[in-house]
């Protein structure tokens, strides 16, 4: 699950960092010369830098890879079903609820006032995946459920006192 | 340092600076009460009507983005009014139309039930389903104007100075030390250099942000008149994201003057540090992108720019001002007070608050947790543990060089519990997000419920935290001038 990897990789790093600070903190109270560390840290900064820079282009190339905007490549005789979607303070309306496990579909949102988040979570409650519901457009979440079981639609974006109410059902069957 | 001012002068500028630290102080405190309430209705501990519970939620994003501004402003006053002329006339009528706005924001929230959030996304203003009217959304929306005039003005001013004794922006930002026109030695002071960046940056973001704000205006007055709500959103994110990491940008000024005092290390700008900001002026102007990851309607080069820029946001505080402070506290024989143990806390939270910003603006991670309770957790820490930390790390530096007022355990208590408290605050909220809990619920399902109230714990031990920092400046307030001069200031190196 993305959250879980998000997590950890985020703990690591913020781990790493504590533990460098606590490093130089605890370092801190003897007392050098500036000149020869300015001479060894720079150096090692560019180090640094470039193993940065490095890591951050592969991921930024690994995660760009495939992108939630872009439409699947659907295969012979397995076209889409399209879903409307319309945001409304406060309710979904949704041109169909019920799908089968292994169908493509494609949720076409918009939103006839203000701006509303279209968010599908599991029967876990984990987000898995969502767009935003704009007035004048029409933005797109393109999905295949593959487990069977009732989807909560959730508003995430708000969109006045009665947002957390906003609350639709999609159900999958096998 | 403070050579060119005679004392009267010194302790005059102190007094400004001391209000507009004190409203800031107080005022981030309050909202942070707020904040607890909040997650504490989350958390299912208290009931608060959801009406109340949005009122909070506008109230506590606001309040807290102008409070901080309001103080951070005040240490790049403080600092760069040794480098260049200010009009004081200027930074005062930002305080008292600051005032004004806040007034018009606050009687239009709790008088009007006002309750958009901060982020008063067109056409909500207008159309909140018969929660509030034109008064309310009037109030707040002028409200926020005159705030961002007032600012505006003073970054014009900050402007006009730097132009004066540099020659132009570019120079202020080194640009001819980069081009190698002029000799590094001869580059202008990082204080310069970081407050030419939240020029540049605020006077667009503020431009930005009253264009929107008076369309919005002209809508909840006349709704006939209607405008593309994807070009607000743009507007509105340009100006909320580069206006909220200005603050940053103010507060880390004085983590380049405190530091070099307390380790008698100089924090001079070489190119790799010109650059860098040159590089952060470029991308927090354009990195706002990243907030609308989830608008697949928006040009695609532009949303994967949002990631790839964000990402190389983080580089120049990652590999230059962070590594920088690193470098000189490293054995350095620093003294440790409560001045420099904020100023190096406050490093560590702008980094560690810079990792889980990262991931969330990795599009396939902004997937499944835009809008979750990730996003709060990261600026809570960059903002209260680093940027606010900063804040108030200039001002037990300031009351220790401008009066004899001595810190205390209690002081020492305060560190401890408000840093514990904000991580705690932010780490809760990381949880909530990594769990997909909604951001902005007046509720939550029993599941999502007990990260908040670990939240609410952690936002107590911060206001503790806080109430004790506030305590310590009021008892400066009441001493200042005591044994402010420029050898004071010395005195620390």
């Amino acid at each position: 699950m993305v959250q879980t990897v998000a997590w950890i990789v985020s703990l690591i790093f913020m781990l790493l960092i504590t533990a460098v600070f606590g490093f130089v903190a605890f370092k801190s109270k003897e007392k050098r010369d500036y000149e020869p560390i300015k001479k060894k840290w720079y150096k090692a900064r560019t180090f640094y830098g470039a193993t940065l820079v490095v890591v951050m282009l592969i991921i930024t190339i690994y995660t760009l890879r495939e992108l939630p905007y872009n439409q699947p490549v659907y295969g012979a005789g397995n076209d889409p079903t399209i879903v409307d979607v319309e945001a409304i303070q406060f309710g979904w309306k949704m041109s169909e609820t019920e799908f089968k496990v292994g169908e493509p579909i494609e949720f076409h949102v918009t939103s006839t006032d203000v701006t509303h988040g279209f968010g599908i979570y599991d029967s876990e409650l984990n987000l898995i995946a969502q767009t935003q519901a704009m007035p004048d457009y029409t933005n797109k979440v393109y999905i295949t459920f593959d487990k069977p079981g009732t989807y909560d639609v959730l508003c995430l974006e708000y969109c006045g006192l009665a947002h957390h109410l906003m609350i639709g059902k999609i159900v999958i069957t096998e | 340092m403070v050579t060119t001012i005679n004392k009267g002068e010194f302790k005059s500028r102190n007094n400004l600076i001391a209000t507009y630290l004190i409203i800031g102080g107080l005022v981030i405190a309050a909202m942070m009460v707020f904040g607890i309430l909040m997650l504490l209705a989350q958390g299912g501990v208290l009931d608060l009507p959801p009406a109340a519970f949005y009122q909070f939620l506008t109230i506590h994003g606001t309040g807290m983005i102008g409070g901080a501004a309001l103080a951070a402003s005040a240490v790049m006053w403080y600092f760069l009014s040794n480098y260049v002329e200010l009009s004081k006339k200027v930074f005062k009528l930002n305080l008292i139309l600051s005032l004004i706005g806040v007034v018009m924001v606050i009687i239009g929230v709790f008088s009007f039930k006002y309750a958009s959030a901060w982020t008063f996304l067109y056409p909500l203003p207008a159309l909140s389903g018969g929660a509030w009217g034109v008064t309310g959304a009037l109030l707040y929306l002028v409200g926020m104007l005159i705030l961002g005039v007032g600012f505006l003005l003073l970054y014009i001013d900050t402007g006009r100075a730097i132009i004066k004794k540099h020659g132009s922006l570019g120079k202020g930002l080194g640009w001819d030390v980069i081009s190698g026109k002029r000799a590094e030695k001869d580059a202008p002071s990082p204080t310069v250099v970081a407050s030419t960046m939240v020029t540049i940056v605020n006077v667009s973001a503020l431009t930005t942000g009253a264009t929107v704000l008076i369309m919005n205006i002209i809508n909840v007055v006349n709704p006939a008149f209607t405008f593309d709500p994807l070009l607000a959103k743009n507007l509105t994110y340009a100006f909320g994201h580069i206006f909220a990491n200005s603050i940053i940008y103010m507060g880390v000024i004085a983590v380049y003057e405190i530091l070099p005092r307390y380790t008698n290390r100089p924090w001079k700008s070489n190119r790799p540090f010109l650059i860098a900001w040159t590089m952060s002026t470029a991308f927090t102007l354009v990195i706002y992108t990243h907030h609308m990851l989830m608008d697949s309607v928006m040009p695609k080069w532009m949303l994967i720019m949002g990631q790839v820029l964000s990402y190389a946001n983080g580089l120049p505080v990652l590999v230059i001002t962070a590594y920088g402070a690193l470098m000189i506290v490293y054995k350095s024989g620093v003294k440790w007070d409560m001045a420099s143990g904020l100023i190096f806390l406050s490093m560590f939270g702008w980094v560690v608050g810079v990792v889980p910003a990262i991931v969330d603006a990795t599009i396939v991670v902004n997937h499944v947790m835009h809008n979750t309770k990730w996003v709060p957790g990261h600026f809570h820490m960059y903002m209260g543990l680093g940027a606010v930390v900063m804040i108030f790390g200039f001002i037990y530096y300031l009351s220790k060089v401008d009066s004899s007022l001595q810190t205390n355990g209690l002081d020492k208590v305060g560190f401890i519990s408000y840093t514990l408290g904000i991580i705690s605050v932010s780490v809760g909220f990381l949880i909530s997000g990594a769990l997909s809990t909604p951001r902005r619920w007046a509720t939550h399902f029993p599941e999502w419920m007990a990260p908040a109230v670990f939240g609410a714990i952690g936002g107590v031990l911060a206001v503790v935290g806080l109430t004790i920092f506030i305590i310590h400046f009021i008892r400066y307030v009441k001493v200042r001038g005591t044994a402010g001069s420029d050898l004071n200031e010395q005195k620390l190196a």
